[in-house]
């Protein structure tokens, strides 16, 4: 070995994390500055929110081979607890605007507690339907995203008292807007939002390429071989659908109180279709590839936002108004459903398979992927 | 080929009494009687075959053994110990080791990734990487595709895969499910010359074999079993002249 200029690992580390952590410093500091148009703000921060949300369901569709449908209970668990976290100690706090150092302390309480609550529920809904054989997970998830959405929506608003009374509170189909009911406090900027969606980035890519994660997708592939190295299926599986659950409860944590937000936490934001697109997002992408699922991620995001635009365009609107008939969303839906099928029959196995292009780590040889 | 565990002492065994022992185990699949009461034992250091036809309960016996089954009724010991109380976590780290049927590598995982995940019950470097070298060395067509995905191997490389990364765990006894099954004759000789190798090491082994001819030929006791019960059993040469065995399973 001829000694070079080479970068110390310690310096190579802090490289890695400049790159990974700048642009959230960047653009809490630029985002405001530059971008002038509340609502690209908003759409930017929902992007990083479904980049959050598509990596942390790529562990347990992705690696762990489950298949869960139900990943919209989780995301909206995370942005009820966060919410009224989040606008209680904003009344403790002494109210008024949202300020940065008042951030400090109210995002990561209300950021902890929407984690808590989704991860406590990912271990009461993936511990029995995980333990059995077949897939009762993908079964037992679209109810529990059900079920938290209709109990929500379906207690009377008069409830004064118990059960019923606390959840009455939460505002029903119209929906949570804070504890004084002046909108859930809008605490996280930029930072926040970016910060947390690279650090579930990273932390997904540290598990997949640990030996935990080794073990886990050699449990996906083979799950007599992989228990006969000792492999404890079931641990792995419902670890796995917490630790997916702990994602979507930050990522729900966060859009219910990131600034450029709405103020209000509804339950029919989380309802099938957010599932659905999360989905859509990791098996665009290529199960099991976080590349995939951040560039899914992005790709649903702004193809939705890109036709919802178009059809506010004036040629589009001329258009419908001769032809009244046309329902534009439904139109929507279908280009939308269009795209997507061309992409799977195009590419199967998503964009990346389950690999990580950008990134070397996994040297893998000519062979295509999944030819088992 | 180096076989002490890292951590687990050599298991011990009275004089006489059997390294794994097997009595009167009854299995079921829902209302199918597998094992109608299977009772074996296998001493240290022996190689143990079992053949019989197909769906004679054969695997069965085997994942009953690393516990992927629960029994029915019955017992297995394992050096003195109560297997039956164990989950398969920890009948691995107890030094019993499954080659499943079937080639049941892992094809999306590298071969060196695959032989890695096999040190899981101990996780020790050095361990490991000795036993990577003993299996290169034992099988060498693997060291020439360690970064190669184990689904890209020929099936009778895939076997030795599952071989080698059974033995990664240094287990005191290993279980073998048909190695010979689905694979290029040249290969099965490689792989039972390799066998023989990993028994001189001090390993046990239990063999599971349709190829009644290979399996009395590498071991020297053997048991029969038929529609789940043992119907024969006795040194694998005397059982090779048997004349029901001949006809039976050799051919005449
Ligand atoms: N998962 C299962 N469910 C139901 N029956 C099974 C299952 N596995 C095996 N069997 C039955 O148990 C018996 C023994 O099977 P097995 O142990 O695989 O035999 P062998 O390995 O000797 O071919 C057969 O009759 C088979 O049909
Ligand atoms: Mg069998």
């Amino acid at each position: 070995m001829t000694p070079g200029p080479r970068v110390s690992p310690a310096a190579r580390r802090l490289l890695l994390a400049a790159g990974v952590f700048g642009p959230a410093v960047l653009l809490e500091v630029g985002l405001d500055r530059f971008v002038a148009d509340s609502s690209v703000r908003q759409l930017v921060m929902t992007a990083a929110i479904n980049v959050m949300i598509a990596a942390s369901l790529n562990v347990i569709n992705g690696m762990a081979g489950q298949f869960s449908i139900g990943h919209a209970g989780f995301v909206g668990l995370g942005a009820y607890a966060a919410a009224i976290v989040a606008s209680h100690l904003h009344l403790a706090l002494g109210g008024g605007d949202p300020t940065f150092a008042h951030s400090l302390v109210v995002v990561p309480a209300a950021v902890a507690a929407g984690a808590a609550v989704a991860s406590l529920a990912g271990v009461l809904v993936g511990l029995p339907s995980l333990r059995l054989k077949g897939d009762y997970l993908a079964i037992v998830t679209l109810g529990f995203a059900e079920m938290f959405r209709l109990v929500l929506t379906s207690v009377p608003l008069d409830a004064k008292s118990g059960v019923a009374g606390a959840i009455a509170k939460l505002g029903g189909q119209i929906g949570y807007s804070g504890a004084s009911g002046q909108g859930v406090p809008l605490y996280a900027g930029p930072l926040w939002v970016f910060g947390a969606a690279s650090l579930i980035v990273v932390a997904t890519w540290r598990i997949k390429f640990s030996g935990w994660g080794r073990a886990l997708r050699a449990l996906r592939e083979d799950e007599i071989a992989a228990s006969a190295v000792g492999v404890d299926p079931t641990r792995y599986k419902v670890t796995s659908f917490v630790i997916a659950a702990f994602g979507a409860g930050v990522a729900g944590a966060l859009s219910a109180i990131m600034r450029d937000g709405i103020g209000i936490v509804q339950p029919d934001q989380f309802d099938f279709r957010l599932s659905f697109d999360a989905i859509t997002m990791v098996i665009l992408g290529g199960s099991g590839s976080i590349t995939g699922a951040v560039v899914g991620a992005l790709f649903v995001t702004f193809t939705v936002k890109l036709i919802e635009l178009a059809q506010g365009l004036d040629a589009v609107r001329l258009f419908q108004s001769e032809h009244a008939w046309l329902d534009l969303n439904a139109l929507r839906m279908v280009l939308y459903a269009s795209v997507l099928i061309a992409l799977m029959i195009r590419r199967p196995e998503g964009l990346f398979g389950e690999r990580e292009p950008l990134f070397a780590r996994k040297p893998r040889g000519a062979a295509p992927a999944g030819a088992a | 080929m180096r076989t002490a565990h890292p951590t687990r002492p050599e298991p011990q065994v009275a004089d006489g009494a059997p390294l794994l022992a097997l009595r009167d185990v009854q299995v079921a699949y829902g209302g199918i009687h597998a094992l109608k009461g299977v009772s074996l034992e296998v001493g240290k250091g022996e190689i143990v075959a079992m053949i019989g036809a197909n769906g004679a309960g054969k695997t069965t016996t085997l994942k009953s053994i690393a516990r992927l089954l629960p029994l029915a009724a019955g017992s297995i010991t394992f050096a003195g110990q109560d297997l039956g109380r164990l989950d398969t976590e920890s009948v691995v780290t107890a030094g019993i080791s499954l080659v499943p049927e079937g080639r049941a590598i892992f094809p999306n995982l590298t071969v060196r990734e695959n032989l890695e995940i096999g040190a899981y019950g101990h996780r020790d470097r050095r361990a490991m990487g000795e036993t990577i070298d003993d299996v290169v060395q034992l099988f060498p067509r693997l060291g020439e595709r360690m970064k190669q995905e184990g689904g890209t191997l020929s099936g009778g490389e895939q076997q030795m895969l599952a071989i080698g990364r059974a033995l990664m765990a240094r287990p005191s006894l290993l279980l073998l499910d048909e190695p010979s099954l689905g694979i290029a004759p040249r290969l099965v000789q490689d792989i039972f010359a390799a066998v023989g190798r990993i028994a001189e090491s001090g390993t046990t082994i239990l063999l599971v074999e349709q190829n009644t001819r290979l399996a009395l030929a590498a071991s020297s006791r053997a048991y029969v079993l038929r529609t789940g019960e043992i119907a024969k059993h006795g040194p694998s040469a005397e059982l090779a002249r048997d004349p029901e065995i001949r006809a039976a399973y050799l051919g005449g």
